[in-house]
């Protein structure tokens, strides 16, 4: 192990890692509202809506993340699809997470009890109201985990934007293999760096769950 | 912007050949990762933990770094030491990646094979191996089905991304007939609608088999 070597790249990494953290964190916070538009779309009063939601998310869930990237990336401009490889990540990571997240929040709402809606709804609570002063506190604690899980996944999964190029932290780790070739060292601190990310998430998806069930007894 | 999708028509025997190559990738991945993932579960369980450590860390390692990284790692990075052709290092990293993810679940379960179980065995005459072999792990196992068939299908998905070290699955060879027809859009398309059927036809497979395993249960 050349500990000067991985002294040396850490800057590197340090810096394609922000690039990680920053397409993850946009990713997601489009992706809450793809998901929960989806849910809206799943609950809809319309057949036709229901449907469309359905099958947006059979599809999203039905094929590979990395097809989904090389198709808007690079089959994209033949429908006018113009993206650079950064808002692409940003897009795709979005939109898929997406899917998967709308059914991450749809079981956490199912997972409330139903008579709590009802009786909600005879004390005179309107559906949103219900919504947001009934059903959602309690599902909070079940919908803030597996979004976390969701987050790793989208952390994980945003190493194969580096096929597209941009500059993250697969991808510099890749470079620098090639330019070191020294493997073992720069394996060693980008995936420390993963790591140290991942544990980050966990960290906050605890913290924020145990603000979410402050109240709930259990 | 007009779609022709007469090139799809007239690479479809490669795409074909590429359909086969990611099924027999998926089918020695699959029985890799679940016997390998069982033998890891019940080592770590039944060893002690000063034994078992490296284990244990593997599994960590595995499950919290992203495939793409480890792949590389493995091509680019074993390439220094020992020549190992792209097929394997493809088959071995996705093959390890998910040995860990089973091997977590199979952990879960045979830990939920209730203690009186393993008792009543050893109290019956069966020895620790024996006990193991016929009694807890059967059991485990077909608590493990549902979330087993869950990593297969998303382990099928993750076969696209062996394209990225050149191992010619279906994204690979679809990547050479767009490098010679310049038709990305309908090429990535018609490959998203066979990833699709293939879903579709594991999640049939895999509800088939938990309704046979819900009866030996």
């Amino acid at each position: 192990m050349d500990i000067n070597l991985m002294i040396d790249i850490t800057p590197l990494l340090v810096k394609a890692a922000w690039v990680t953290i920053d397409i993850s964190a946009r990713a997601l916070f489009f992706g809450f509202f793809i998901a929960s538009a989806l849910v809206a779309m799943r609950t809809s009063r319309i057949p036709p809506v229901r449907w469309l939601a359905r099958a947006y998310i059979s599809v999203v869930r039905g094929t590979p993340y990395f097809v989904q990237l090389l198709l808007v990336f690079y089959g994209g401009p033949a429908i006018g699809l113009r993206l650079d490889p950064f808002t692409c990540g940003v897009v795709v990571g979005a939109f898929n997470i997406g899917a998967y997240m709308s059914e991450a929040i749809r079981g956490a709402i199912e997972s409330v009890d139903s008579g709590q809606h009802e009786a909600s709804r005879s004390l005179g609570f309107g559906r949103f109201a219900t919504l947001q002063h009934i059903v959602l506190p309690q599902a909070a604690g079940l919908m803030i985990r597996s979004i976390g899980v969701l987050a790793i996944i989208l952390v994980k999964n945003s190493s194969l934007v580096s096929i597209i190029s941009v500059v993250e932290l697969t991808y510099q780790a890749q470079r620098l293999i090639g330019s070191t070739y020294k493997p073992l060292e720069v394996f060693s601190v980008s995936a420390l760096m993963y790591i140290v990310i991942i544990y980050a998430v966990m960290g906050i998806v605890e913290f924020l769950y145990r603000r979410a069930t402050r109240y709930t007894y259990l | 912007m007009e779609f022709d999708f007469s090139p799809v028509i007239t690479y479809f025997p490669t795409l074909i050949k590429g359909i086969g190559a990611t099924l027999l990738i998926g089918l020695v991945v699959a029985i890799m990762s679940i016997i390998g993932g069982q033998i890891v579960a019940v080592i770590t369980l039944y060893t002690k933990k000063t034994v078992n450590w490296p284990l244990r860390f593997f599994i960590w390692l595995f499950m919290t770094t992203p495939l793409l990284l480890q792949l590389y790692f493995l091509y680019f990075g074993m390439g220094q030491w020992i020549l190992i052709p792209a097929i394997v290092v493809g088959v071995l990293g996705l093959g390890f990646h998910y040995m860990a993810y089973n091997a977590d679940i199979f952990i879960a379960t045979i830990k939920s094979v209730s203690s009186g179980q393993y008792e009543a065995s050893r109290s019956l005459g069966f020895g620790h191996l024996a006990t193991l072999f016929y009694i807890i792990i059967p059991q485990a196992f077909y608590r493990a089905i549902p979330q087993l068939g869950n990593n297969m299908i998303i382990m099928v998905k993750d076969i696209s991304v062996l394209s990225a070290i050149g191992i010619a699955e279906l994204v690979y060879l679809s990547q050479y007939a767009i490098s010679v027809t310049f038709r990305p859009f309908e090429f990535y398309i018609t490959i998203a609608v066979i990833y699709y059927l293939i879903n579709v036809l594991m999640e049939t497979g895999q509800a088939w088999v938990e309704r046979r395993a819900a009866i030996r249960r």
